[in-house]
Order: structure tokens, then C-alpha cells, then sequence
């Protein structure tokens, strides 16, 4: 058991980073449109292009649009109108069997883990496989050696691999993150979204999952899109931070210029000490 | 403002007082069903004909049969092995509909649970089956029966049929109570639809589905036993039958009338086991 688990995986994410070019745009985001029921828009006229293995970081107040932008990336929400291009291909326009092998090519993380509780942590994990299989081979858990294999490293490099067996409903939040970080790596993305994934967590369970997720950006190449509501662990932590307010980006640029009446546009007046804290 | 000058018009005085209900016609519906019932009640007990009766008799001979029913049972037409087989039969028929019911009831609630398909399909089954639900399971056996003759093909179609209308809504509704973030998040890295009925709604909704099922089972026990006797589907409640019509042997109602209620305790008291079990495991 330990002999197959030292076993560098046969193809694991670190080889996706060789195939593309450090600083290559994998998601060019052009007049992105959305609103619901043709009330007042969520979001509108987004501009936005990711390079490969950055860590781009989106705050705003609640209600800016930050969840819907993440969800209309990989197509969870359709947008209304615009353009996203992710990985060379046209997002907007797929239909159902494209879509989903683009999907599997998007990693997913959710402030509440949305774990299935009730299974063990491997089995949650290997869930990220289904987006390469056909109905019977998912139906019937028919996952080769080398996918159970890439599975168990992703969880020894979380630290997670002492649970593989355990029920997910018997982890802490911030164990259950890491499944949740775990399962979205084993699609093997290029792209990974984060939303909200450490608004349940304790500041020491925070700390753990920003440090994987900005390891994850920076070891393997992936691309990391956070949803975030602390300023401050934004600032530390990311590349780049975009501020969203009402459903436009008011912000676009590294960390350190982010200034304070930048924060201000960004929130609103009434709070432009939030960084102060 | 507005508020308070359309209430000042809005208040009803009748005989210059302010009345606390406003008439309306399901209320007075109501009243008029309610205050006929308690009129029929108390009126219907002088219209009836007592004349025949000796209540002291009449009491007398009730416990002398509840007696020879529940102190004195004995077996006389049927053998012990006999009735053992007839409860196996029994058993079997409520076996048989609830196993069969289950497993369409399975599909049928995975098309009507209303975040896993869209409204318009499930709203049809869920019609369809509420349909079925009210047309109690006895009728529709003998509906069954112009097609299949009395017996016991008829008293599986009607109790499948009844079981199915019935675990599709509890099995759907099981699968409506799932955090639709799971859902979200199978959806999120491709799965197809199959995938997640399997690896989603299956694990965490086995539970409730089994404690269902099982509740099911004890109400088909019971059904068959009447089936039995209604609609000639054999096993205990035949027997039944015929100790109390045709031999008039209250001896042996008494005797088949215990071991239906010892199978239906052994019944309970799986299920609390099993129920227990489950409840056991989720924490």
C-alpha cells in the first residue's frame, strides 16, 4: 500500500502546468451580462482575463454578485449575455455533453463543503472523477488504480489521508474543506473556484485552507478564483484582488495599491475602517 | 392612515355590538355541517327500533363470545402447521407488493422529487398518484379482480398499486429534504444525472427509504390478512373467514386472530430494530 502510494500518479496536475505556458490566459471574461427575470442586473459589463497559476481573490459587500459571476464561469448559472472563453473554448454556447467535459476542467469549492455526508471521504473525493466517465462506469464506481492512486496523494499533500476511510459527517469544518479542496483537485483542473470557502471556518481552520489554496496556485500551476468577505486575508494572500460592488468591477489590480478609498468604492462609505481591524 | 379610516368602515356592528368574525362562506359551511352532526347525534338514538333487543342478553352473549374468542382459543378445522403456512402465505403477499411497489416507487419518485426533475413532470405523477391514494387499497383489488378473477394476482396488483402511489410520495419527499448543495457541487465537476441519483440521493435518503419501505410492509401484512378474507387472496385471512362465516367457530377466530397480532408484534419489533439501527448509524 505504501509502495503504490510513493508512486508519483501517471498524470497527475503538476504535468498540466508543463503543457501550458506560465502566464497564459486560461479565462478571458468580455461584456459579461446577467440578470434575473429582466430586473436590475446582478452583473454587468465584466472585463476580466486570468493568467495560469495566478491567485486572483473577488471581495464586495454581500448581494455584489460574486457567487452568481463564479457560478455563470463554469455555467452553474447561465449568464444573460457576453462572452467567456476558458481554456481556447466558448463557454456561453455549449451544449450539455460539452459542457460538462468543460466542467470537469473547473474545480469547485463551496463556503458549506457540500460534502455528501453520509459517504466516506474517499468516495466524496473520487466524486470529481464523474465528470471523465461514462453513466455506467460513474453508476458502478468503476475508478482505475491510477485514479484511487491520484486521489489518496491529493489527500496526503491536504493532509487528509489518515481519513480516507472516515465518514465526512464525523470531520471538523475545516477537515471538511479539505475533502472539498481534495475532490475539486482530482478533476484535475485548470481553473479552480473558491466560493466563500472559509466564511464557516475558525481563523486557524481559515489560515490552513488559504495556505493549500495558495499552494495549489503556486506548485501546480492552477489558476485560484476566491469569493472572499475578509479584506485582510485577500490582501495577504492573493495576486490580484478585483472588488465588486452592485454588480460591477470597481477594482482591478494588485493588493498593494488597493487603497483606502478604493476599499471605500468597493463597500461603501460607512465602513472604509473595515481595514484598520 | 389609510389604515386606520378603512378599518373604522371595515368593523361590522350588528344589534350595536361590534361583531368579532366577519361572515364568510366556509365558515358557515363549517357551522351548519358541525351543528347538524350534533343535532343527528342526539336525535337519531329515539328513531331506532329496540324492540327485538335485550340489552342484558344482548351484553351477556358479547362477552360470552369475546371470551370463547380470546381465553378459550382453539384450533379445530385447520392443523398448527396449516395455519403457520397460511400466515407464510400471508407474508408473502405482503412480501411480494411491497418488494414490487418499492422499486417502482424507487423510479416514479426520482421523476416526481421537484429538484431533481422538472415541475411539469412531477406535478403529473404527483396528481396521478394522489389519485390512486385515495381510492382505498380494498377497491382497488376488486378492480383488479374483473381482470384477474378473485384471488391472489388481483390482491398483489391492487396492494402493489396502492403501495407504489404511496412510497413515491414519502421516498420523494425524502429526496427533497437533500441539501441541494451537494447536488450543486456533483453538478459543478460534470457528473452526469445518473451519477448523482446514485452517489447523492441514494446514500444519504437509504435510511428514510428502508424505514418507509418497512412501514409499508406492516400496513400490506395487514391489508393481506383482510385481502384474505375480501377478495379470496388466501393465506391466514381466509382462514379467518371461513372460522367465523361458514364453520361459525369462534374458538379458532380467537386462536388465527393471536397469531396474526404475535406476527404483527414480531413485525414491530424488526422495525424498531432496524429503525433504531439506522438512527444508530447517522450520527
Amino acid at each position: 500500500m505504501q509502495q503504490v502510494l510513493n508512486k508519483e500518479p501517471i498524470n497527475s496536475s503538476v504535468e498540466i502546468s508543463k503543457k501550458v505556458q506560465k502566464g497564459e490566459v486560461i479565462l478571458k471574461v468580455q461584456d459579461l451580462y446577467k440578470s434575473y427575470n429582466r430586473g436590475t442586473p446582478v452583473l454587468q459589463d465584466i472585463q476580466m482575463e486570468l493568467k495560469q497559476g495566478e491567485f486572483i481573490s473577488i471581495i464586495g459587500p454581500s448581494g455584489a454578485g460574486k457567487s452568481t459571476f463564479l457560478r455563470c464561469i463554469n455555467r452553474m448559472i447561465d449568464p444573460t449575455s457576453g462572452s467567456i472563453v476558458f481554456d481556447n473554448t466558448e463557454m456561453t454556447s455549449l451544449k450539455k455533453a460539452d459542457l460538462r467535459k468543460q466542467r470537469s476542467k473547473i474545480g469547485m469549492v463551496f463556503q458549506h463543503y457540500n460534502l455528501v455526508s453520509r459517504l466516506s471521504v474517499f468516495e466524496n473525493v473520487l466524486h470529481g472523477r464523474f465528470g471523465y466517465k461514462s453513466t455506467l462506469q460513474g453508476v458502478f464506481s468503476l475508478f482505475s488504480e491510477e485514479e484511487k492512486e491520484l486521489a489518496l496523494s491529493i489527500l496526503d499533500k491536504l493532509g487528509m489521508k489518515e481519513f480516507a476511510y472516515k465518514r465526512c459527517d464525523q470531520l471538523s469544518g475545516g477537515q471538511k474543506q479539505r475533502v472539498g479542496i481534495a475532490r475539486a483537485l482530482v478533476q484535475q483542473p485548470k481553473l479552480l473556484l473558491c466560493d466563500e470557502p472559509i466564511a464557516s471556518l475558525d481563523p486557524n481552520a481559515s489560515k490552513i485552507i488559504m495556505d493549500h489554496l495558495k499552494d495549489i496556485s503556486e506548485t501546480m500551476g492552477i489558476t485560484v478564483l476566491v469569493n472572499l468577505h475578509q479584506v485582510d486575508v485577500a490582501l495577504k494572500y492573493s495576486d490580484r484582488v478585483i472588488g465588486l460592488n452592485k454588480g460591477r468591477i470597481v477594482y482591478d489590480g494588485v493588493p498593494e495599491k488597493l487603497s483606502n478609498s478604493a476599499i471605500r468604492d468597493i463597500y461603501g462609505s460607512e465602513i472604509e475602517d473595515l481595514i484598520l481591524e | 392612515m389609510q389604515a386606520t379610516s378603512s378599518m373604522q368602515s371595515n368593523i361590522k356592528i350588528r344589534n350595536g355590538k361590534i361583531q368579532i368574525k366577519t361572515f364568510n362562506r366556509s365558515n358557515f359551511v363549517l357551522h351548519f355541517i358541525l351543528s347538524f352532526l350534533v343535532l343527528f347525534t342526539i336525535v337519531a338514538p329515539f328513531f331506532l327500533e329496540y324492540g327485538a333487543i335485550d340489552i342484558q342478553t344482548a351484553i351477556f352473549y358479547t362477552l360470552d363470545n369475546l371470551k370463547m374468542m380470546f381465553l378459550q382459543p382453539a384450533l379445530s378445522q385447520v392443523t398448527l402447521t396449516a395455519a403457520l403456512y397460511q400466515i407464510l402465505i400471508t407474508l408473502a403477499l405482503a412480501f411480494l407488493s411491497t418488494l414490487i411497489g418499492a422499486v417502482i416507487s424507487f423510479f416514479l419518485a426520482i421523476l416526481s422529487a421537484k429538484n431533481l426533475m422538472p415541475s411539469y413532470i412531477s406535478n403529473v405523477i404527483i396528481a396521478f398518484n394522489s389519485f390512486i391514494r385515495a381510492v382505498p387499497t380494498v377497491l382497488w383489488v376488486l378492480i383488479f379482480a374483473i381482470v384477474a378473477g378473485l384471488g391472489s394476482v388481483a390482491a398483489i396488483l391492487g396492494m402493489t398499486l396502492h403501495t407504489i402511489a404511496y412510497l413515491t410520495k414519502a421516498y420523494a419527499e425524502s429526496f427533497e429534504e437533500i441539501d441541494n448543495g451537494m447536488i450543486e457541487a456533483l453538478r459543478a465537476t460534470g457528473a452526469k444525472w445518473w451519477h448523482i441519483i446514485i452517489h447523492v440521493v441514494l446514500p444519504q435518503t437509504s435510511s428514510y427509504m428502508v424505514s418507509w419501505t418497512f412501514l409499508r410492509f406492516e400496513t400490506n401484512y395487514g391489508v393481506a390478512i383482510a385481502m384474505g378474507a375480501a377478495a379470496a387472496a388466501g393465506g391466514i385471512g381466509f382462514e379467518l373467514f371461513m372460522a367465523s362465516s361458514f364453520y361459525y367457530d369462534l374458538h379458532e377466530v380467537g386462536m388465527i386472530t393471536y397469531f396474526a397480532l404475535i406476527i404483527a408484534l414480531i413485525l414491530e419489533f424488526i422495525s424498531i430494530r432496524i429503525k433504531n439501527k439506522l438512527i444508530g448509524s447517522k450520527s
